[in-house]
């Protein structure tokens, strides 16, 4: 099985400039752990997570949030969210890149999102545009049937 | 690729019922109307238009607004029928659009249509980006429906001339004052929606006469193709190469939902097209799945042998000749 065929063909995404309180509510929109990020072509030059943004929020202590009990209060995480809301998502997201290609096979992609940690991962074109993301949950689906 | 657009996206619920009230006219008792079956699916014309597009392999992009958790049904909906989707998403929750489709009265249906969530200046301007970016990408933009509040009636004028300016090729499939600002900007094809009001702009289109006049003041602001519907079994093509009736001879009681028949038409002509044919050849195609879609429950007929099924019923006829 093959990405394209695996894919979800939601092209949700942010741009470079989009302020980071709108990837949040984009996330929680879409159910979707992370989003690509384009450029004014349309490539695909960053991914923004859920991770990205909690580092943002609590920059040094992510690793900690494995556990609750390390936590006095989310009180900082709502100030720190507030604070850095309209900064562009360009300064908080990631560019070192995991992208799938339509051809990719699935045991290829299964292993990269194990590898590398992944619950998701952008599919583009020739032309590095989004074509779609295939998720891990896509993948255990189809496993599964 | 085919970019669709659809500004006010809905959820089309459909209640099939053995029969409506006659009056509702009783106010001092609530009116129970059971429904035996119902079906949902994503709706709003370029929707409608892309779903059709992707069930005969054609590649395409829906884009517009979504909202809520209706959006997400129509979401969920449109990726599984192969739909690519690239919206834009605001606050508030999409609409959710009612047919009640009575026995024996299929083809004149109950209708209760939702506004919609307002569209933000901050919303249309994430998605004028998306659309600029998707129009390098399109051989063919489909503009399909009403407004959202909020949208500008200047909004199809500036979309058609932002393709014209890309070099993609428009349809305009909607009505009311939002089609006819976008005529001056001559796009491919204009499909009038004038189930509200026989009328296009300041012209009346009840009669075939009038549907001609209306049709060839289009192409002389520069349309290439205006196609109006003329009664529920007949449209009439115009171009600057003529005039065409086109006329399914079926008797209305084989219809079992309208609702759709007139995307499945621009799709169905999109197809055509796309095939190699010429524009009265693909409008027969358009006609065709038209039909197949009134012929079954669903809202589109999507499948493509019972399309050609219908061929041979359409009839297509140049004006002024026999």
């Amino acid at each position: 099985m093959k990405a394209r065929d695996l894919m979800r063909r939601d092209l949700t995404s942010v741009d470079l400039d989009t302020p980071l309180a709108d990837v949040v509510y984009l996330l929680h929109q879409s159910g979707f752990s992370s989003l690509p990020v384009l450029d004014e072509e349309g490539r695909v030059v960053g991914i923004v997570s859920e991770r990205d943004l909690i580092r943002a929020a609590l920059p040094g202590y992510v690793e900690m949030l494995q556990s609750a009990a390390f936590l006095p209060s989310l009180d900082r995480i709502r100030r720190k969210l507030r604070e850095i809301g309209g900064r562009p998502v360009s300064e908080f997201m990631v560019t070192d890149l995991v992208l799938a290609r339509l051809d990719d096979n699935d045991l290829y992609l299964a292993d990269l999102m194990i590898r590398k940690g992944l619950k998701q991962i952008p599919v583009v074109d020739e032309g590095r545009r989004l074509v779609g993301v295939v998720r891990r949950i896509d993948l255990l689906h189809r496993l599964s049937r | 690729m085919i970019l669709t657009v659809t500004l006010n996206p809905t959820l089309d619920k459909f209640y099939w019922v053995d029969e409506l009230p006659l009056s509702l006219d009783r106010p001092e008792e609530a009116i129970l109307i059971r429904s035996e079956r119902s079906l949902s699916s994503a709706g709003g014309k370029g929707i409608n238009v892309s779903t059709f597009l992707a069930c005969h392999g054609v590649d395409t992009v829906a884009l517009g607004f979504l909202a809520g958790h209706t959006g997400q049904i129509i979401l969920q909906d449109l990726l599984a029928r192969g739909v690519t989707a690239n919206f834009v998403w605001i606050p508030g929750e999409n609409r959710t659009n009612v047919t009640v489709i009575a026995k024996g009265r299929e083809y004149h249906p109950l209708l209760i249509h939702e506004l919609g969530p307002p569209v933000p200046e901050e919303g249309m301007r994430i998605f004028l980006r998306k659309y600029e970016r998707m129009l390098r990408q399109a051989d063919c933009v489909v503009l399909g429906g009403s407004l959202a509040p909020g949208c500008s009636p200047d909004c199809y004028r500036e979309l058609v001339a932002r393709a014209h300016r890309a070099g993609v090729r428009t349809v305009v499939h909607a009505g009311g004052e939002p089609m006819v600002r976008a005529i001056p900007e001559g796009p491919y094809l204009v499909k009038p929606d004038v189930r509200e009001e026989l009328r296009l702009g300041d012209l009346p289109v009840e009669t075939a006469e009038q549907i001609v006049q209306a049709g060839k003041w289009m192409v002389a602001q520069g349309v290439r193709a205006s196609l109006i519907s003329h009664r529920v079994t007949g449209d009439i093509l115009v171009t600057p190469e003529g005039v065409w009736e086109l006329e399914a001879r079926v008797p209305l009681a084989t219809f079992k939902n309208l609702v759709g028949a007139d995307d499945a038409l621009v799709g169905g002509i999109l197809v055509g097209l796309l095939r190699g044919s010429d524009l009265v050849e693909a409008a027969r195609y358009g006609m065709a799945a038209a039909l197949a879609s009134a012929e079954v429950e669903e809202k589109l007929c999507l499948n493509p042998a019972a399309i050609e099924a219908e061929l041979a019923r359409v009839v297509v006829r140049r004006r002024g000749e026999g």
